[in-house]
C-alpha cells in the first residue's frame, strides 16, 4: 500500500490534552485522603519542589517586609535607642500631631504630589508611545539597536545619570548652556533654581527608565493575534488606524494594570536621584516625603517621627492603589486582584 | 462578481521556493477549495491572492486586472481567518461595522448593512455582545458576517472551520454553502479537510509540494484522480494502493490475477500501482468481478457500514461493507469482489493515472 496516511488523522495536540485529563484524573482517584491535614501531607509529598523553589521569595519577603513591620510601633512611642522599641513609652498620635503642624513635612507632601503627578502625566505615556513606536519599525537592524540605545540609561547607576545631568546642566561648559548660549540666550544654574528642578527631575526620570519601561508594552504587543492586523489590512485599515483601533485596545489591560502598579508607588518619588540632584536652594520644590524622612531619621535621628512620616506614606499609598484597582475593575474589567 | 486568474504564481522565501508555478482560472460566482496536507502551500497562494504575501513571479488578475502590486485594500476582497480574528475589545455590530468605518460608510448604511447581515446570519440578537460572549459557531458567523457587509467580489476562506467541533463542522460548511448559493460570490476556500473541500467545492483544486496535483469537480477527482498522491488524499478511508504487475489479460498482484476489462495494448509487463476504492468492493461476486482473498484482521462497525481492515498480497487493505444493522456476517469474510471498471491503474515510477490506451 502507498500513501496511505496522506489524508487527514487524528489532531494530535487534542490527543495530548485529552491523555492529560485522563492523567490528572487518574492522579485524583489514586488517592483519597480522609482529613484537610492528609489531603495537606499527600500534597507537599507530591509537590515539595515547587515549595522549596517559592521558599526563598518568601524568606525574603519576611525577613525584608514583614520582619521590619514590627519597628513600625515606634510611630507611636517616643523611642529611645537605648530603651529599644519594645521598652519605649507609648505617645499615641503625638508625632502625628507634629508632622502634621509641620511646614516643611507638608511642604514634602505636596511636592511629592506634584512630582508624582508630573511624572505620571509625562512619565507613564512615555514608555507606551516608545513601544507603539518600536512596533512600527520594520527594519529590524534599525528596531534592536534602537531598542538598546533607550534600553542603555536604566542599567546606568544613579549616582552617574545625576552626575551626567549635573554636567549637562552645568553654567559652564554645561551642553544645555552651551546651546542656549547659541541662540544669545545667558547661562542659567538650573539646578539652583526651584523653577526648574522639578522639569529636570521628571525628564530625568523618562530618559532613564522609559526606554525600559516599554518593553512591558512591547511584550503585550507581541501577544496581539497578528491575524487581527492581517483582517484589518483586507478591510483597507492604514497603520496609524490600526494602532488605535487594534493596538491600544489590545494593550489596555496591561496599560491600567501597569497603571495601578505606578499609582501604588505614587508616594516612592525616586529617593537617591531627589538626593542627588537636590540641595538647600532647591528645597522648595525639590524635597519630597522620603528626603525629608532621611534627613529628620537619619541625620537627625528622629527615629520615631521618621516612622510616623513613613507609615503616613504607606498609608496614602495603600489607599491610592485600593482606589485605583476598583475602579479600574468597576470601568474596565481588569484589576490587579 | 468577478474571476480570479492565477498564471505562474511562485512564492520564495529567501532561497526557499515554497509554491511552484500555480496555473488557476477560477470563474466568476464558483466555488473552488485548495486542499492539501499542511506546508503545500494552499494558504500561501490564498495570502497571495488577498495580498497578505507578495507575488516572487507571476500574475494575479481579479475581475481581469492585475493585482500584483495593488493593495489589499484596493483589491475589493475579503478573507476569513481560521481563528475568526475578531476584535476582541469590539461588540458583534462593531466587529462587523469595522471594515465599513475603515472605507467611511455613512452611519444609517452602516447600520442597514449589519442589520440585514446579522438576520441572514442569525447574529441579530448577539450584536451587542462581545465576541468572548460567543459560541465557536456564533464567532465563526461574525468572522464571515464581517467579509459579507463589505460586499466583497472575491471571499478568500483560510481553513474558516478547522477550530470548530466536528458536529459544529457539519452545520456551518452547510451554512457556508447556502450562503454561497443565495450570495453567489466568487470564493476561494483552503482547506485540509478533504470532507470539506468534497462537500463545498463547485471544483477542488488538490495541491502537494507548491504545486498543483489535480484540478476537477469533486466527483471527477474521486472517480479519476490524476495520480496515487490525489487517490490517498481524496476519499476516507483513501484509496487502497498495491504495487502490480501488468498481464495480458489484467494486473498480477502478489497470487492473484485482477480482471481489468480492458484492453491492455502492448503494457504487458510493465511494473503499475493499482488502486481500489473501499467503498466499491462487494462481498458477493458479480459482473465482471474478481476475487480477492484477503487476511481479515478487523472489524471496525460504523454503523450502516464497518470497515475491513485486512491483508492483500502482503499489503495493508480496508475495505467498506454494508452491515444491514450487523457484523457478525462480516467476521469471517475471506474474500471481497472487485468490479473491473472501477480500479485504477497508476504507473508505478511518476505514480501518474493510466490510461492504456496505446
Amino acid at each position: 500500500m502507498v500513501d496511505r496516511n496522506t489524508g487527514i488523522g487524528g489532531n494530535p495536540v487534542e490527543e495530548v490534552v485529552i491523555e492529560a485529563g485522563e492523567a490528572l484524573r487518574d492522579r485524583a482517584k489514586s488517592y483519597t485522603p480522609d482529613t484537610n491535614w492528609a489531603r495537606m501531607v499527600d500534597h507537599f509529598k507530591r509537590e515539595w519542589q515547587l515549595y522549596v523553589m517559592l521558599a526563598p521569595t518568601i524568606i525574603w519577603f519576611i525577613v525584608f517586609l514583614y520582619k521590619p513591620m514590627y519597628g513600625l510601633q515606634i510611630a507611636f512611642k517616643d523611642y529611645s535607642i537605648f530603651r529599644g522599641v519594645a521598652n519605649s513609652p507609648w505617645v499615641g498620635l503625638e508625632h502625628f500631631q507634629v508632622l502634621f503642624s509641620n511646614e516643611q513635612f507638608i511642604r514634602a507632601v505636596w511636592n511629592t504630589i506634584k512630582i508624582s503627578a508630573l511624572n505620571l502625566l509625562f512619565g507613564f505615556p512615555a514608555p507606551i508611545i516608545l513601544a507603539l513606536m518600536f512596533n512600527e519599525i520594520l527594519h529590524a537592524t534599525y528596531k534592536k539597536t534602537a531598542q538598546t540605545i533607550v534600553y542603555l540609561p536604566h542599567f546606568i547607576s544613579s549616582v552617574i545619570i545625576a552626575g551626567i545631568v549635573i554636567t549637562a546642566f552645568a553654567p559652564t561648559g554645561g551642553i544645555v548652556n552651551i546651546i542656549l548660549g547659541w541662540f544669545g540666550m545667558d547661562s542659567i544654574y538650573f539646578l539652583t533654581r526651584p523653577e526648574w528642578f522639578r522639569p529636570i527631575f521628571v525628564g530625568t526620570g523618562i530618559w532613564q527608565e522609559a526606554g525600559f519601561g516599554s518593553i512591558v508594552f512591547l511584550a503585550a504587543i507581541a501577544g496581539v493575534n497578528p491575524s487581527l492586523y492581517e483582517s484589518a489590512v483586507v478591510d483597507g485599515a492604514n497603520r496609524w488606524q490600526m494602532m488605535w483601533k487594534i493596538t491600544i485596545p489590545s494593550i489596555l489591560p496591561t496599560i491600567l494594570i501597569m497603571l495601578i502598579i505606578r499609582i501604588g508607588n505614587i508616594m516612592e518619588v525616586s529617593f537617591e536621584l531627589v538626593i542627588l540632584l537636590y540641595q538647600p536652594a532647591t528645597y522648595e520644590t525639590a524635597d519630597v516625603v522620603n528626603t525629608w524622612i532621611y534627613r529628620q531619621g537619619l541625620q537627625s535621628g528622629q527615629y520615631d517621627l521618621a516612622a510616623a512620616a513613613g507609615l503616613f506614606n504607606a498609608l496614602v499609598a495603600f489607599v491610592l492603589v485600593m482606589t485605583a484597582n476598583s475602579l479600574s475593575r468597576r470601568f474596565s474589567q481588569t484589576s490587579l486582584w | 462578481m468577478a474571476g480570479v486568474n492565477l498564471s505562474g504564481i511562485i512564492k520564495r522565501y529567501g532561497a526557499a521556493q515554497v509554491v511552484h508555478g500555480i496555473d488557476l482560472n477560477v470563474a466568476e460566482k464558483e466555488f473552488v477549495v485548495l486542499v492539501g496536507p499542511s506546508g503545500c502551500g494552499k494558504s500561501t497562494t490564498l495570502r497571495m491572492i488577498a495580498g497578505l504575501e507578495e507575488i516572487s513571479e507571476g500574475d494575479l488578475e481579479i475581475d481581469g486586472r492585475r493585482m500584483n502590486r495593488v493593495a489589499p485594500k484596493d483589491r475589493d476582497v475579503a478573507m476569513v481567518f481560521q481563528n475568526y480574528a475578531l476584535y476582541p475589545h469590539l461588540n458583534v455590530a462593531d466587529n462587523m461595522a469595522f471594515g465599513l468605518r475603515i472605507r467611511r460608510m455613512p452611519k444609517d448604511e452602516i447600520a442597514t448593512t449589519i442589520a440585514e447581515t446579522a438576520e441572514i446570519l442569525g447574529l441579530t440578537e448577539y450584536l451587542q455582545r462581545r465576541p468572548a460572549d460567543l459560541s465557536g459557531g456564533q464567532r465563526q458567523r461574525v468572522a464571515m458576517g464581517r467579509a459579507i457587509v463589505r460586499h466583497p467580489k472575491v471571499f478568500l476562506f483560510d481553513e474558516p472551520l478547522s477550530n470548530l467541533d466536528a458536529k459544529l463542522r457539519t452545520q456551518m460548511r452547510a451554512e457556508i454553502k447556502r450562503l454561497h448559493n443565495r450570495l453567489g460570490v466568487t470564493s476561494v476556500y483552503v482547506t485540509h479537510d478533504q470532507v470539506e473541500a468534497m462537500t463545498l467545492a463547485d471544483r477542488i483544486v488538490v495541491m502537494n509540494d507548491g504545486r498543483i496535483e489535480q484540478v476537477g469537480t469533486p466527483m471527477e477527482l474521486f472517480n479519476n484522480p490524476a495520480n496515487t498522491f490525489v487517490a490517498g488524499f481524496l476519499g476516507s478511508p483513501p484509496m487502497n494502493q498495491m504495487k502490480a504487475q501488468l498481464t495480458e489479460t489484467g494486473a498480477r498482484v502478489g497470487g492473484s490475477e485482477i480482471n481489468l476489462a480492458r484492453p491492455i495494448n502492448g503494457h504487458a509487463g510493465r511494473d503499475v500501482i493499482i488502486g481500489i476504492r473501499p467503498e466499491h468492493v462487494t462481498l458477493q461476486p458479480g459482473d465482471q468481478t474478481t476475487a480477492l482473498p484477503i487476511s481479515l484482521d478487523l472489524v471496525e462497525p460504523l454503523g450502516s457500514e464497518a470497515l475491513l481492515h485486512a491483508r492483500f498480497a502482503e499489503t495493508e487493505v480496508v475495505f467498506k461493507a454494508e452491515t444491514h444493522g450487523n457484523i457478525a456476517h462480516l467476521q469471517g469474510v475471506s474474500e471481497v469482489h472487485v468490479p473491473a471498471p472501477l480500479v485504477q491503474i497508476f504507473d508505478a515510477e511518476t505514480g501518474r493515472a493510466l490510461s492504456l490506451e496505446h
